[in-house]
């Protein structure tokens, strides 16, 4: 209950930022969300204390420019602002490693603004933490999930770094998601 | 309309957390625009990346880390998330989805002809392993059958197609792993638009158009 009131607030106040261009709410999540954001980053495995920071500054500037698309009946402010900064990875590791800069990963990413927006029932679900359920899960699916989500390593990459067939990799995950209630579709046909 | 051919979960997964290179991502992204289903798993899936955020361990950022990032929104004002662009494009492509034809040229696709019967435009995302592009068949024509020496995606973004396997509508996310060989039609009524993403240059299988090797890059045996 306390995450969910909480996940509310903030959603109130990157709103506010978004309609009234508010700087004093706007300060209020830099104060909450960049620490965060800067602990979230530094977990990925060549990302240090600066660039994590020089990142987590990145994403919060972009936080601003795009309140106005942030919908709160979409999307917590926190998983608005995980894909942010996810996207500022992703343009991070593409400039420096890859030496490319021309496409930018919010143009690669759909909007999902262009589909009529009525409320589906996992949206709706997605309000709620999963948070609770994530502390349950076993160490082994955690240590996969979670570098795949604060490294963004794709599921070959996880498994040649730990060493682990491709198969176990992906059987964890699946396992990792049942148990986190996310809808798991087509099995059939995802060997 | 229903789409019946998705992602599987670990595309849908390396998507959510950003490991995804730009060509795979942008077919997940198209597939998306027609899916709801997919939309549903996707907002699940970031809303555990939105978890992870919420349960790290705060690092105290430098002194004047709040300040510098202040100082800098004086010159950034708040603006929409894709730049609009204004595009004068044919008919069939102003009908595609918007962050598909903002990544084309203002005055739409280039196509270069590959046979009677198929067009491709190909769309630099500055991607390494994966080629990006649009194909178009005309309405009834049918594409030279061809093999796949790497994987190669496939999402129908206007229009429909068969193949030996069945008809694919909009939306449609197909697979094909290396090896498969298969033969495109389109519907008779319509031309068919799709977004296809190709791990290696694909070699056609016909004696003639070895020689004409129309499609895609040039395959060195």
């Amino acid at each position: 209950m306390l995450a969910e009131s909480r996940a509310d607030e903030w959603s109130k106040l990157l709103v506010k930022v978004g309609v009234e261009k508010d700087r004093d709410a706007f300060t209020r999540l830099f104060e909450h969300f960049a620490p965060l954001l800067k602990g979230f980053l530094m977990k990925g495995s060549n990302i240090g204390h600066e660039l994590a920071e020089e990142l987590a500054q990145e994403a919060m500037i972009k936080v601003w420019r795009r309140a106005e698309s942030f919908n709160s009946h979409k999307s917590s402010a926190s998983t608005w602002i995980y894909t942010i900064a996810r996207n500022c990875r992703i343009d991070w590791i593409r400039r420096e490693v890859r030496r490319q800069k021309d496409i930018h990963a919010d143009d690669l990413y759909e909007p999902g603004d262009e589909n009529p927006s009525h409320l589906s029932l996992a949206q709706m679900r997605n309000q709620r933490t999963v948070r609770e359920s994530l502390e349950t899960l076993p160490q082994e699916q955690t240590e996969i999930i979670s570098k795949i989500y604060f490294e963004g390593k794709t599921h070959s990459e996880v498994s040649e770094e730990l060493g682990v067939p491709l198969g176990t990799v992906k059987s964890r995950i699946r396992l990792a998601l049942k148990r986190l209630n996310v809808q798991l579709e087509f099995e059939a046909e995802d060997v | 309309m229903l789409v019946t051919k998705h992602p599987t979960n670990e595309m849908l997964v390396d998507y959510a957390s950003g490991a995804l290179s730009p060509g795979l991502c942008v077919s997940v992204s198209a597939h998306l625009h027609f899916c709801e289903i997919c939309r549903d798993r996707y907002s699940e899936l970031t809303a555990i990346g939105g978890d992870f955020l919420d349960a790290s361990e705060p690092a105290e950022l430098s002194a004047g880390a709040l300040d510098t990032v202040l100082s800098q929104l004086e010159s950034t004002e708040p603006q929409p998330s894709v730049e609009v662009r204004t595009q004068d494009l044919p008919e069939d492509e102003a009908k595609l989805p918007k962050f598909i034809t903002n990544l084309l040229p203002e005055t739409g696709a280039k196509w270069k002809i590959l046979s009677p019967a198929l067009r491709v435009s190909r769309i630099p995302v500055g991607e390494e392993r994966f080629e990006l592009a649009l194909h178009k068949i005309k309405a009834g024509g049918k594409v030279p059958a061809h093999g796949h020496k790497g994987m190669e995606v496939t999402v129908v973004l206007q229009g429909s197609f068969s193949d030996g396997d069945g008809v694919y509508r909009e939306g449609d996310f197909l697979v094909r792993e290396p090896g498969e060989q298969h033969r495109p039609t389109a519907s008779q009524d319509d031309s068919c638009i799709c977004l296809s993403v190709l791990e290696a240059p694909i070699q056609l299988t016909g004696a003639i158009h070895r020689l004409m090797n129309p499609l895609f890059s040039v395959s060195p045996q």
